[in-house]
């Protein structure tokens, strides 16, 4: 008889003759019952469609799990998506740096390679290298930009005014020509400007303006007003003001026989810009008017 | 097979994929850790952490290579349990295809069936595994060798070991 015959045997792979030797040898018969008594056995129950209607909840369970830990999971990776295409388009043109920018009236969220995101305000420009991001998370900034950094080793964020180092937390940097002013909404951030370093604290600002440091006040708000479509001002130079107004709605803004020193308070919609003209015309006590896709604000006593 | 195969293809990650792969392959693990253990509970956390594994990798893991991935994970998942519990399975019991009522019979009927589980219960652990895969799920000796990754005939060799010493216990040799 050939090698493991009963196995053969059990498997109908038996020749006729060794069958009929198998058979007529002692052990048929109990190997026969053996075979019989097992054949078509019924295993434990086994309800597959319960058993997956309970992974998709365990399943379910976990993704809840990590939508807790991570509650802008969903949001991460929609600009993670969105990122990844600008940066793939930038990264064909340029291999080191990455460099991302917005234009007027335009607002951009991306997402560094640690998962900090940034949100880019009108008209501003960060650059980072991916490269060396690992060991050294450092972003160029030109403009105005929120930042919500990921825990982890220091993170700076470098413009002409100055600098500002981070070790997780979130905070704005705005910085537009003579214009700087860094505003911490959670943990602390350290500002170094003109070789001097600042501590803030959740909640305050640092300002300088023309260079000189000035004394602001706190922002009240868990995230910049310009996150919520709006630009708010706090004793800030009017010229400041009419800026921000033309990066937000790309309007031209002229100015004629007015104070571009006063200081403004106030805040203007990012939306709407008839309101927004209001906003800031009526507190300033200023007047505009529209001249071809231009706008010029003029004081009340010019003609 | 060239059915399942035009079924599989696709992406693990999609929903409908992975109900067919389940459909297709969880109770074989259940079976397949159920009789390596003897153990119900074992056998459905198996099922499902091989599942979930295979969930959170499903955009790393081909549709083709899915039924190996889960069976590894399933077998990896008991691999440092000490097997301190005996085995003990128990089978849905099968109705009676005969129709003796002679109670002698019957009597020597269960107490046949009560040999034959012990029997079964103190195989090796390869050997019940292939054993029962073929003769309670009638898996192919080819199938049951490339679940476990040996040759065909490594599996008939322990079929013939499995009913001998199964015919050598309940005849008590």
């Amino acid at each position: 008889m050939q090698e493991n015959y009963l196995a053969k045997w059990l498997n109908g792979d038996l020749t006729e003759a060794e069958l009929l030797e198998f058979k007529n040898s002692d052990a048929y018969v109990s190997y026969k019952r053996i075979a019989d008594a097992t054949d078509g056995l019924k295993g434990t129950e086994f309800d597959d469609s319960r058993a997956y209607q309970a992974l998709k909840n365990r399943r379910e369970l976990q993704d809840r799990k990590v939508v807790t830990l991570h509650p802008f999971r969903k949001f991460f990776r929609v600009a993670a998506a969105a990122a990844v295409l600008i940066m793939g388009s930038y990264l064909y043109l340029s291999l080191s740096d990455q460099t991302i920018s917005t234009s007027y009236a335009e607002s951009k969220e991306i997402t560094l390679p640690d998962l900090s995101v940034v949100v880019l305000n009108a008209d501003s420009e960060i650059s980072y290298s991916e490269r060396k991001w690992d060991n050294h998370r450092k972003v160029d900034l030109e403009g105005e930009a929120f930042f919500k950094v990921a825990k982890g080793e220091r993170f700076t964020v470098a413009t002409d005014a100055g600098q500002i180092v981070v070790l997780g937390t979130q905070f704005n940097v705005e910085k537009r020509k003579r214009f700087f002013e860094v505003t911490c909404f959670e943990g602390r951030v350290s500002v170094s400007f003109n070789n001097k370093e600042t501590q803030l604290s959740a909640g305050s600002s640092f300002t300088a303006i023309d260079g000189e440091i000035v004394e602001a006040a706190a922002p009240g708000t868990s995230v910049p007003s310009w996150m919520n479509d709006e630009s708010s001002f706090k004793s800030v130079p009017l010229k400041y003001v009419l800026d921000e107004f033309e990066r937000q709605h790309d309007i031209a803004v002229q100015t004629q026989n007015i104070d571009l020193k006063q200081l403004f308070t106030g805040t203007f919609s990012n939306t709407d810009p008839d309101v927004a003209l209001k906003s800031i015309s009526v507190p300033s006590q200023i007047k505009f008017k529209f001249e071809g896709d231009k706008v010029l604000f003029y004081g009340e006593n010019t003609p | 097979m060239t059915s399942l195969k035009s079924k599989d293809t696709g992406n693990v990650c999609d929903e409908q994929v992975f109900g067919t792969l389940f459909k297709a392959n969880s109770k074989m693990i259940f079976n397949y850790i159920y009789y390596k253990f003897g153990n119900e509970e074992k056998a459905y956390d198996a099922v499902q952490e091989a599942f979930l594994k295979l969930w959170e990798n499903c955009a790393k893991v081909p549709p083709e290579k899915a039924k190996s991935f889960v069976y590894t994970v399933a077998n990896n998942l008991y691999l440092n349990v000490i097997k301190a519990e005996k085995v003990r399975l128990k089978y849905a019991d099968k109705s009676l295809k005969t129709t003796h009522e002679d109670p002698e019979f019957l009597m020597e009927e269960s107490e046949f069936k009560e040999k034959l589980d012990n029997a079964l219960n103190a195989l090796p652990e390869n050997q019940r595994i292939t054993f029962l895969l073929h003769r309670v799920d009638g898996k192919k000796y080819a199938e049951i060798a490339e679940l476990e990754g040996v040759s065909v005939k490594a599996i008939e060799k322990r079929m013939h070991l499995a009913l001998k010493s199964l015919r050598d216990k309940i005849e008590g040799i």
